[in-house]
């Protein structure tokens, strides 16, 4: 793997020292500057107010009360602060946690499954697009969403493919990555992505950020 | 011809024909006492009619007052034993003392003793049936004392010397009265008996309920008792889960994750400088961390999922995102249930939606949870076949068990064709 083209100024909050160190070693390894390393939301909120991050990654679970605590704060920094990504991580998937993470934030924000840091490259590359201002949403969530969407019919009407296509889009890919992850060519995507969003009657729209909303707000609505 | 009791009249023929008649008889004295001792004294007088001795008016009419009065003494006799007896005693001293005819003195024609004299055997006996044995005693004594004064005076008068005279009035006199005493007290004594028996049999009544009531008051205090422990069981039980949770996730999870994060990077470096053999091992070390981490995470939260410690409603929020089936989730709660409570409504919640997922053949399902009294009712329905039943041993079985330990209740209503409601009624806490 080659190493970032880009120094990140990275914040970890995370409560337990194993995983927080071992994120730090191996941020830095890649090439990216881990600013500060925190155990709990309000040394995180600190934290971002003196370094001013290009991302934050968050672990949802935190003292005191260890139930959303990160979640919470990735919200009131993204609503703060616009310009720091925020990438939370959780031990379960929850949903409606992430949907509501999405729904205030359209850009710069990530929801990844804790297992997820086990492949490094996926998630140095994730944590990239987020300080980027892109959208990362775990392929576990969009799995969820549909199965458990109420269009189950409409979402019948597409074909295996274009269904990888649609989860590919809602877990915040590009066209280009798209094609890479499918191996086809950047056309075929751009064939496949349109003939989704006309069988879904959504509008077109090249941003990835607002498709990934679209099609989140379609899934759940 | 069964009938019995007081009142069965006598059947004419029946081989207890005079028993009937003679239970009939004492239930009807027994029952109007005035009127039978009225019946007895005017029976007594009637007697004294034929010994009304001959002489002067005044005589006669003595004889008569003294033997009505003699007789009269036996109407009062049950509500006035003593004064009755007394009376009669005074009115027997009197005929006694001047009626007998003796050496000393010429009898009056108007005392003799008479057949109403027979009055002081029945007061006797009524002394003797109704009083405590001490006056029964003193009025024996009293008539034998009188029977003794009589033969006394008697005897020489009509020069009855030979002691087989006297011997035959001191057996009648003394024998009468002494039969008399006996009869009653033997009444008496049945009556005292059958009274005493009443008293233990009400005393051991009292006792035993005094014991039921203490017994029903220990079971009830241990009813209570019980209550409280398993609430506390439940409750400690359900604090235990949630802390094997936290233990799990602060420490075998992270560590977990952690080495899973060194294995992928050990496995991306080699990828990179070429040894496959090496790569392989540390590629399946790598699979192995993650399916482990995987595997714990579903372990952890079958435990107790954490994000119940945000409420139910969350909690159900993330179940029906993650059913197979779409869900319809409605949680209308004014207050927190227990956590206890709130993770049965859970896991009854999760069961419902993976048996409706796996046998119903629904399309969709709604779960809505409300607040009752001070509980709560979940309420899972599918559009499905229907038919689900609570067999022994079944899905449904064991939840409604789970269940009623806290007592709640399950209800199933299921027909052929669907839909399937299934009710869950659970108390605020355990």
């Amino acid at each position: 793997m080659t190493a970032a083209p880009e120094r990140l100024r990275i914040v970890i909050a995370e409560d337990a020292a194993i995983m927080r160190d071992g994120l730090t070693q191996t941020l830095t390894r890649r090439g990216h500057d881990v600013v500060a390393a925190v155990a709990d939301g309000e040394a995180l909120r600190q934290a971002v107010e003196e370094h001013r991050p290009d991302v934050a990654i968050i672990d949802v679970r935190m003292p005191p009360t260890h139930t959303d605590e990160g979640l919470r704060a990735a919200q009131a920094i993204h609503r703060d602060r616009p310009g720091v990504g925020v990438l939370v991580f959780s031990q379960y998937i929850e949903t409606q946690s992430a949907t509501e993470l999405f729904a205030s934030a359209p850009a710069g924000v990530g929801y990844l499954l804790k297992d997820r840091v086990a492949d490094v490259s996926d998630f140095v590359d994730a944590i990239t697009r987020v300080a980027h201002g892109g959208t990362v949403l775990d392929p576990e969530v969009v799995r969820q969403l549909l199965t458990a969407s109420r269009r189950r019919d409409t979402l019948a009407a597409l074909t295996p493919r274009e269904r990888e296509v649609l989860s590919l889009i809602a877990q915040g890919r590009s066209n280009a990555a798209i094609a890479a992850a499918l191996f086809i060519s950047p056309k075929v995507v751009e064939k496949h992505v349109a003939n989704i969003f006309d069988k879904l009657g959504l509008a077109p729209d090249d941003n990835d950020n607002r498709r990934v909303i679209a099609a989140l707000r379609y899934l759940e609505s | 011809m069964s009938r019995s009791g007081r009142w069965a009249a006598p059947v004419p023929g029946t081989s207890n024909y005079a028993e009937n008649v003679l239970r009939e008889v004492s239930a009807w004295t027994r029952d109007h006492p005035w009127q039978a001792d009225s019946l007895l004294a005017v029976t007594l007088f009637a007697f004294s009619t034929q010994q009304i001795p001959s002489g002067s008016v005044v005589t006669r009419v003595t004889a008569i007052v003294v033997s009505a009065l003699l007789a009269a003494t036996v109407i009062p006799r049950r509500r006035y034993p003593v004064a009755a007896f007394a009376v009669a005693a005074a009115i027997a001293a009197a005929q006694i003392t001047l009626g007998v005819a003796s050496n000393s003195h010429e009898p009056v024609p108007g005392l003799q003793p008479n057949a109403t004299d027979l009055a002081i055997l029945v007061l006797l006996y009524t002394l003797a049936a109704y009083r405590p044995r001490p006056v029964s005693l003193a009025g024996l004594a009293i008539c034998l004392i009188g029977a003794g004064v009589a033969i006394a005076f008697w005897s020489p008068a009509h020069g009855a010397h030979p002691t087989g005279a006297l011997f035959a009035a001191a057996a009648g006199l003394g024998g009468l009265t002494l039969t008399a005493w006996v009869l009653g007290d033997s009444v008496a004594y049945r009556y005292r008996r059958a009274y005493y028996a009443s008293l233990e049999e009400r005393a051991a009544r009292l006792e035993a309920e005094r014991d039921a009531q203490a017994r029903i008051a220990a079971a009830a205090e241990r009813a209570r008792e019980l209550q409280e422990r398993r609430a506390r069981v439940i409750d400690e039980s359900a604090a235990r889960l949630r802390r094997i949770e936290r233990d799990l996730h602060d420490g075998a999870q992270v560590r977990l994750a952690a080495l899973a994060l060194t294995l992928g990077e050990i496995k991306e470096n080699l990828e990179s400088s070429g040894d496959d053999r090496t790569l392989a091992l540390a590629g399946a070390a790598h699979q192995n961390a993650k399916d482990t981490l995987a595997e714990l995470r579903d372990l952890a939260r079958g435990i107790h999922p954490p994000v119940l410690d945000r409420g139910l409603g969350p909690a159900l929020g993330i179940l029906a995102g993650t059913s197979a089936i779409p869900v319809g989730l409605t949680v209308s709660l004014t207050e927190r249930p227990s956590p206890a409570i709130e993770a049965m409504a859970y896991f009854c919640a999760a069961e419902l939606l993976a048996n409706a997922a796996k046998h119903s053949g629904a399309s969709r399902i709604t779960v809505s949870v409300r607040g009752q009294d001070a509980g709560l009712v979940l309420s899972v329905t599918d559009d499905g076949d229907g038919g689900a039943r609570l067999v022994p041993g079944g899905g449904l079985a064991g939840l409604r068990e789970r269940v009623q330990t806290v007592d709640g209740r399950l209800e199933a209503d299921s027909p052929p064709g669907g839909p399937t409601i299934v009710t869950v009624e659970l108390p605020g806490h355990a």
